[in-house]
């Protein structure tokens, strides 16, 4: 029984009793503890345990903040915030950026639970959470570009709980009109809660990424509106003493331009990639590949017959996280490359249903798992911007299809139409909201920039109200 | 209008940027963004993750809540007690560092005693839970340090507390939550993906929350295990885990639990005496000890006008050359504010970091005359590092000394007495005598406490003659 350390950890953990502690163990940490204490005591007549406290009460009174689709439910607003983003990641069907990371989850609960936050006379227009939701963005891309490493497609830390936290953060600080310099200490403060190891994608506690990125980043901007202080050097570089440039190990930082003439918006020259089945963007490539060859086969063979098939050939970028052959929960199923193409090859689409139980271990799809390889050709980039799915059938007669995608349906050089993207805004919220309010709310979002402040407030409600 | 730094600009930009700057294409797509993003995060409110979330972010609306140290006044829910009382552990830079680095009882302490008065069903936890549960934290936190060479010196990248003692935490709530094997595997995985914060936020006031939060998140990740959430089984494993935070990483499995050998067996705590970086520890006993040469009697000041030079033989740590600090956060990071100060003052204590001595004259103009010298031989590594002060005075002569060991340090602990000094001296003035006294006694016989509430009900303020019946023992 060949034991991982992490779980010698756990069984460490759960096996440990009492008697295990010796004399001298028991003897020392007793020490520990007090010293602790004392020192815990003391502490709590400094500023910053002042600072602290004055923030946390905030949570000992009335929950504010709505949590999308549970009518009369309020959380205290980070909470709120860290439910909703946790939501918005939950099936891995938000959206993607370039550099790689998923920027609107880690911007937008923060700012709606903000908004609930502030008093009714000052609430902002939609105009201002505009602003702020763009402020939210701009920072994420920018800090993308100081380094080369976030170009690719990750390996270490998981890019919404590195630079989602400070685009939260930013983009809070912003709705609150922060001065300059608090702007600054919120960045700071981000940073101390920013990043996750990757080996958390594909498992449950993915979302949870952004999730926290949105609610830590909102209590960053929420502490540095009460005075808190961090290291104002925190993006630069710091030699011998690692700012945000702890999280990768290439880092060039540089200066954004001053708003005005010069500056120019990333998402004016990058625009999003929206997805249209609830798994990995990765997936979307070879989805879009498996169903082009999937139409060649039905022409070849008069419908789609398996048994015909030999081999399926999978041609992907190098991405461990993404490579599954055998997935066995649907967090692994929306991270794996040979699921998606073989779910598209015998549905003829991918949807939400796809990565149900049922769905996940059906026979036929097993069957068809079991004769997929995959290859790794040297010109097929970990990149969103330049990667591309490929899918062959080998058949038993000898005959090859392919199928090949370089730009999906939804990705940046090929958007979602307007129609394509309110039908699947359609289709989510059908399962939790009346018809009246899902159209209410795209009216509203259409029409964010004229929205009065108690407008907005309505958007919050709606979210939540039955 | 120019920034000087990348930080500042950002923040500048942050500031100034208006809604006269968003263009008709960056409107149009960014509502289509939040438009998609509404859409999705309605459909994932039915998703099996995010009922686990919401079912745990409950229990902050209800009126479960722990004690804030200190406090009779008011309560918290106890993820918030957590955070607070974490930071005022790391508040001052008081609490304890062990060897390989890091700050291991202010992550796990808060937790676990927050947690203590909210458990579910209102379960009585006694002394000894409190004991295995605090120590698991511990060791659990020194095992992971031990996977990478890094982590034997003083870090340069990531704040250790930030990353182990997060770890500590969720394993110490684990264990105090009685979860299973399956819900300790998932613990530790949920709070890798809390951990982490950078080193450059030591020495500002932003570092005490790397320890509340470590408390607060571990907390939290224990709590999520326990309502099923679950992350990557093999976290501690993989580079891409825990490995994300270091560029060597060996993990190895523990030994088994057959006479089970825990590491503060061999490796004590230091326990600082005066709330400074530990390094500077070294700089104090050698300068008190200069001193001491310098001047006949203690009442006696420091003749600064004879003083020609201060140089400090010192290990080079960037983060604690701070020639001339400029707030409390700095000075407590700076070797050369120490060595100044205790050759002023002859010893250190929570005082000299006051504001009014922060920038005292005699001691601007002595830091003035301060400078370090790094030897190759000086490795900044809390077990090995020393630290020589020599003062040169204007005739020629020259006094000095050098610390291997300040008294505290692991090689040469507090004395029981002079441990209880430093709490009966910080807890003065905040609580009671008798629950001073009261926390001094329970901790001592920790092991025997039936029920642990009367240490929380102790740190509250509460006065023990209240409640008789709590101060019962095995």
């Amino acid at each position: 029984l060949w034991e991982t350390v992490t779980s010698s950890f756990a069984s460490f953990i759960h096996a440990a009793q009492p008697e295990h502690l010796s004399q001298t163990v028991r003897q020392r940490s007793k020490r520990m503890i007090l010293d602790s204490i004392g020192v815990g005591l003391v502490g709590s007549t400094t500023r910053v345990f002042d600072i602290a406290l004055r923030y946390c009460r905030l949570y000992s009174s009335v929950a504010v903040s709505s949590v999308y689709g549970k009518p009369g439910v309020k959380l205290s607003p980070t909470l709120a915030a860290f439910t909703n983003g946790v939501a918005t990641h939950s099936m891995d069907f938000d959206d993607t950026w370039h550099p790689a990371t998923h920027p609107s989850g880690a911007v937008l609960p923060a700012l709606l639970a903000a908004s609930q936050m502030l008093p009714p006379n000052t609430k902002p227009n939609g105009l201002d959470f505009l602003l702020a939701f763009n402020v939210g963005l701009e920072v994420q891309g920018r800090l993308m570009h100081f380094s080369t490493e976030a170009h690719d497609i990750p390996k270490r830390f998981h890019p919404p709980s590195v630079v989602g936290t400070l685009g939260s953060a930013a983009a809070t600080a912003k709705l609150l009109s922060l001065s300059s310099a608090q702007c600054c200490h919120a960045l700071g403060i981000a940073a101390s809660l920013a990043g996750a190891p990757m080996a958390n994608a594909a498992t449950q506690a993915k979302p949870l990424h952004v999730g926290n990125a949105t609610r830590l980043g909102l209590e960053a901007a929420l502490l540095a509106a009460r005075g808190m202080e961090a290291n104002p050097l925190i993006l630069d570089d710091i030699p011998g003493c690692s700012g945000f440039s702890a999280f990768y190990s290439v880092y060039h930082p540089k200066p954004l331009s001053a708003p005005g003439e010069h500056h120019e918006f990333l998402l004016e020259k990058q625009d999003i990639a929206f997805k249209r089945f609830p798994a990995h963007l990765g997936m979307h490539w070879v989805v879009d590949a498996a169903l082009s060859v999937r139409n060649l086969f039905i022409n070849y063979a008069g419908s789609f017959s398996p048994s015909l098939i030999r081999t399926i050939v999978l041609k992907i970028p190098v991405s461990k996280y993404i490579n599954r052959p055998f997935p066995s929960s649907e967090h692994q199923a929306r991270h794996s490359f040979q699921f998606n193409a073989c779910a598209a090859l015998l549905d003829g689409e991918v949807g939400l249903g796809s990565f149900s139980e049922s769905s996940i271990h059906r026979q036929e799809l097993r069957e068809l798992l079991d004769k997929v390889v995959v290859e790794h050709p040297e010109d097929n980039v970990a990149n969103f911007d330049k990667m591309y799915g490929e899918v062959a059938l080998l058949l038993h007669s000898g005959d090859v299809l392919t199928g090949k995608c370089d730009t999906f349906y939804g990705h940046w050089r090929k958007p979602l139409s307007k129609e394509s993207l309110l039908k699947k805004f359609r289709s989510n919220a059908s399962h939790v909201l009346p018809e009246e309010k899902i159209e209410a709310i795209i009216t509203l979002v259409d029409n964010l920039e004229n929205l009065m402040g108690a407008c907005l407030v309505q958007v919050e409600l709606l979210l939540a109200k039955m | 209008m120019w920034a000087k730094t990348v930080t500042e600009n950002f923040a500048k930009v942050i500031h100034g940027l208006n809604a006269n700057q968003l263009t008709d294409q960056v409107i149009q797509r960014s509502k289509r963004m939040i438009l998609d993003t509404l859409g999705v995060g309605l459909l994932g409110t039915s998703t099996e993750v995010c009922h686990k979330v919401a079912q745990y972010s409950k229990i902050y609306s209800s009126d479960l809540s722990s004690t804030i140290w200190g406090h009779l006044d008011f309560r918290l829910p106890p993820l918030y007690a957590a955070f607070v009382n974490g930071v005022a552990v790391h508040s001052m830079d008081f609490d304890d560092t062990w060897h390989p680095a890091t700050h291991p009882s202010g992550a796990v302490l808060p937790a676990l005693i927050s947690l203590s008065e909210a458990l579910p069903q209102k379960k009585k936890i006694s002394g000894l839970d409190l004991l295995l549960a605090f120590n698991v934290g511990i060791e659990v936190q020194g095992r992971l340090l031990h996977f990478s060479r890094e982590a034997r010196n003083i870090p340069k990248r990531f704040h250790p507390p930030a990353v182990v003692g997060i770890m500590g935490s969720a394993v110490a709530c684990a264990k105090l939550l009685a979860l299973d094997q399956l819900e300790c595997q998932n613990a530790l995985a949920i709070a890798a993906s809390y951990a982490g914060a950078p080193l450059a936020n030591a020495a500002t006031q932003i570092k005490p929350l790397h320890i509340g939060n470590a408390a607060k998140h571990g907390l939290e990740a224990a709590c999520l295990a326990l309502q099923g959430l679950q992350g990557n089984k093999q976290i501690l494993d993989m580079e891409s885990g825990m490995g994300a935070f270091y560029t060597d990483y060996n993990p190895q499995t523990l030994p088994t639990l057959q006479s089970y050998p825990w590491l503060l067996e061999q490796q004590d705590v230091a326990i600082k005496r005066f709330p400074a970086h530990l390094a500077t520890h070294w700089v104090a006993d050698a300068a008190s000890s200069v001193r001491r040469k310098l001047v006949e009697s203690s009442e006696n000041l420091l003749p600064l006008d004879k003083i020609e030079k201060v140089i400090l033989k010192v290990p080079e740590v960037k983060y604690v050359n701070r020639p001339s600090p400029a707030s409390e956060h700095e000075a407590r990071h700076s070797f050369q504010f120490v060595a100044c100060s205790a050759l002023l003052d002859g010893s250190m204590s929570v005082q000299s970091f006051t504001s009014e001595n922060v920038h005292r004259p005699a001691l601007r103009e002595l830091l003035c005359k301060t400078q370090l010298e790094h030897p190759p031989d000086n490795t900044p590594s809390f077990d090995s590092l020393y630290c020589q002060v020599s003062v040169m005075l204007r005739d020629g002569n020259a006094i000095s000394d050098c610390c291997t060991t300040f008294y505290g340090h692991w090689r040469k602990p507090l004395s029981k007495e002079d441990l209880e000094k430093k709490f009966q001296s910080n807890a003065l003035g905040i609580l009671p005598t008798e629950a001073i006294e009261g926390i001094i006694e329970t901790v001592y016989n920790l092991e025997k406490v039936e029920d642990c509430s009367v240490l929380s009900t102790f740190l509250s303020g509460q006065s023990p003659r209240a409640l008789p019946e709590k101060l019962h023992f095995l």
